[in-house]
């Protein structure tokens, strides 16, 4: 019957109707984007005509760019950074993260609001603004840090030397980045029916003991959450080290991948060796993410997922 | 942006206007650095050619330049100057970055088809856009003006006899140095580099908190002129094909030279115009910097209150006797190959730095003029602020230019270069390694680059 196919048909294009919209700019926005980026990918600039000042022209290069990517050392040796950098911040951070959120969490903890906006603020700090602060508490000449360690005779410190940078670059985030994962860990916390806690206080247990057996393990997936936004944040790191770069000689200017993919594409001028590198690097993100997820789904989201 | 900062310190502005002293903002180099971290920010300034292309009509032209800024009294006089000779031309400036950042924004300008009509870039970066298509080729707009430049300062901008640019100003290069604390610690002004190894020792041994000078492993380009002058030359074609000569003998030898001196700490690991480097330097604690002739106004900046204890030489020589040296920093004003008023640009370029009125106003600006009547108009001028007592300042300076007789050939991929070089001798520097293998690595890399793009490199 012609007017039930129309109906069905009908039926079948109004979820694509509603759909359009959000398809349209996913396309245009990200889909075309990250099209561009890989055919950029796969481009390269090659001289065309002779001679010393021979014009250069974009041209195919195959796997070129992907091939100098992966075997440019400065870019590897950016990911070593990260990896570094990642295995100190993120557990401090996370860990705080949820010490904090943990201890707001007690019944009849005072001035709740007023820490939970304290820890919360410094996120509210730009990431270029708070690398700027820590920069000049770095600095020997500014820092009052240094200075206190001077008078104390307790000897000059060197916050851009090895290791330390690592620490003191961890220390940005750790500042940061505490209050946003601790809202996430809280808001969590405060999802959790508060008759789990009465049956567990009946049964007699303490408050350490609630903490540790019942509101870590129910707010798991929250952490995997946080978790994973860190991860995926300290493979983007970029600036923090590129605001501390021009303080001192330690942060070169390819000390981050995103770094060195900024220096390829505006610097160097080489838009094809910097679209592979972040394709590389997307790759590895998503790769890393999804290896993630998938270790914690079951013992956090349960079998059902 | 962690590299504007150095594009500033590679092309400060360099003469103490003759006239009242405008009000100095002495954090220039903290914003550079502020600058310099929110590099993710570009700005994206004017780029549109208003107007039609009609000759004779109306004509707007858009300028990239960093030394004229809009807001500056001096530059608004130049360019009210200009528009009242040439009633058709309206200037339009914008200032967009350093040379790393205008050459950027150029290229995508290119690419986009919309460029502005004037752009001002440091000799080092013009190499690079020529190659890449994005300057356009004025050796018939400024063939009437070519008598208003010394040869040796238009061969900046001139590859295989094509002029790409006008130059603006040059930087002949001195030692600028603390006089009353070289005096206090019986130091002799180094007229060689050995010399300027013994004067760090003797200042180590005064005292352990002072340097002779820091160590920056950003300036490639002090460090190619530090070996040109030693006889090596970094670049160089003979029309065809590309030669470097970063890891010559002549070079290498320069390398071992900076190498002594970090080994045995008597240059501080350090690099320019950071905040860190500010206090140094107002506290007295590095005494000189071998740059060019407007390291005086870097300094001044940052440090105002030790003007008058401040003196500029001659930089020390290899050879004694061999004064050679050539230009350090410097820049010049060229036409992307997409202005629609190529013409009327090329003029208004021609006649800010080959003109006579032209290079003359180049002085109420701060910066040492690349034309010969801006030139001779500094002998009669006031010495730079930070050394209101060396009255000699000028003549020293043009003693300096005449010397200036090392040509600086730039490649098409410094940029290349100064990423290597930079984070190896960073690298090199801090590990106390050695610094020939950095010189190695850049040329390896630089190397590997031009055959990359299918330039031929001889040996």
């Amino acid at each position: 019957m012609p007017t039930s196919t129309g109906r069905r048909i009908r039926a079948a294009a109004t979820p694509w109707l509603f759909a359009t919209p959000a398809i349209v700019f996913f396309t245009l926005f990200l889909i075309i984007p990250i099209g561009y980026a890989i055919y950029l990918s796969f481009r390269g600039f090659r001289i065309h005509g002779g001679g010393a000042f021979g014009r250069r022209v974009q041209a195919f290069v195959g796997f070129d760019n992907y091939l100098a990517a992966l075997t440019d050392p400065e870019y590897v040796a950016g990911l070593g950074r990260v990896l570094i950098y990642g295995v100190i911040a993120i557990p401090s951070v996370l860990g705080l993260a949820l010490l904090f959120a943990l201890l707001l969490d007690i019944p009849r903890v005072r001035a709740q609001g007023f820490s939970r906006t304290a820890i919360f603020l410094p996120y509210a700090v730009p990431g270029v603004i708070a690398s700027l602060l820590w920069g000049f508490l770095y600095l020997p000449s500014t820092s009052p840090i240094t200075y206190l360690a001077e008078r104390l005779h307790t000897g000059p410190l060197d916050f851009f030397g090895y290791p330390a940078l690592y620490f003191s670059l961890a220390n940005i985030a750790l500042w940061s980045g505490v209050g946003f994962n601790m809202i996430i860990i809280f808001t969590s916390l405060r999802a959790i029916p508060t008759s789990i806690y009465e049956a567990a206080r009946i049964d007699g247990a303490s408050e350490l003991q609630i903490a540790w057996r019942i509101k870590i393990p129910l707010v798991a997936p929250a952490l995997v959450l946080t978790g994973l936004f860190s991860v995926i944040g300290t493979l983007q790191l970029y600036s923090e080290p590129a605001t501390l770069h021009p303080m001192t000689a330690t942060v070169t200017t390819t000390w981050v991948p995103l770094m060195k993919i900024y220096e390829e594409a505006f610097k160097n001028d080489n838009l094809g060796g910097a679209a592979a590198a972040s394709v590389v690097l997307a790759l590895g993100i998503l790769v890393i993410s999804l290896l993630l997820l998938r270790l914690f789904q079951r013992r956090t989201f349960g079998d059902n997922v | 942006m962690h590299h504007l900062s150095q594009e500033i310190v590679m092309t400060p502005p360099t003469l103490p206007p003759p006239g009242p002293r405008r009000l100095r903002t002495t954090v220039r180099a903290m914003l550079a650095v502020a600058l310099a971290a929110s590099l993710a920010a570009c700005s994206s300034a004017g780029t549109s050619s208003s107007g039609n292309a009609t000759t004779g009509g109306p004509v707007t032209l858009q300028v990239w330049t960093w030394n004229l800024k809009n807001g500056n009294p001096a530059a608004k006089a130049i360019i009210d100057k200009y528009q009242q000779e040439h009633p058709n031309v309206t200037i339009k400036l914008s200032e967009v970055g350093g040379t790393a950042d205008t050459a950027a924004k150029l290229l995508a300008a290119d690419q986009a088809g919309d460029t502005p009509d004037v752009v001002q870039v440091e000799y080092r970066g013009l190499p690079a856009l020529v190659v890449a298509g994005v300057v356009k080729d004025i050796t018939a707009d400024v063939a009437a003006l070519k008598s208003g430049i010394e040869p040796n300062i238009w061969a900046l901008t001139t590859f295989n006899n094509q002029v790409y640019g006008v130059p603006q100003d040059i930087g002949p290069m001195m030692l600028t140095y603390r006089k009353d604390l070289f005096d206090k610690y019986g130091v002799k002004v180094p007229t060689t580099w050995a010399e300027y190894a013994e004067a760090a020792e003797q200042i180590r041994k005064k005292d352990p908190s002072v340097y002779i000078a820091s160590f920056s492993p950003s300036q490639l380009e002090f460090f190619a002129a530090h070996a040109a002058q030693a006889g090596a030359q970094w670049w160089s074609n003979d029309g065809n094909a590309w030669k470097v000569g970063i890891d010559s003998e002549a070079s290498l030898k320069t390398a071992d030279f900076w190498e002594d001196l970090v080994k045995r700490d008597l240059v501080k690991v350090e690099p320019l115009l950071t905040p860190e480097w500010n206090a140094q330097v107002n506290d007295g604690k590095l005494l000189s910097w071998a740059a060019a002739a407007w390291a005086p106004s870097v300094i001044h900046s940052v440090a105002p209150d030790t003007a008058g204890k401040w003196e500029s030489a001659p930089l020390p020589q290899w050879t004694p006797g061999n004064p050679a040296v050539p230009f350090q920093g410097g820049s010049t004003y060229l036409v992307p190959a997409k202005s629609k008023h190529a013409k009327e640009a090329a003029a208004f370029a021609a006649w800010l730095g080959a003109s006579d009125e032209g290079s003359k106003l180049m002085l109420t600006l701060d910066i040492y003029p690349g034309g010969n009547a801006g030139r001779q108009a500094t002998l009669s001028s006031e010495p730079p602020q930070l050394m209101p007592q060396q009255k000699d300042f000028y003549q020293v300076a043009d003693q300096v230019i005449k010397n200036t007789t090392i040509p600086a050939t730039w490649g098409p991929n410094v940029n290349v270069a100064q990423s290597a070089f930079e984070n190896a001798l960073n690298t090199a520097a801090l590990n106390k390694s050695s610094f020939r293998e950095v010189y190695r690595a850049t040329q390896q890399a630089v190397v590997a680059d031009l055959q990359k793009s299918g330039y031929t490199v001889i040996k």
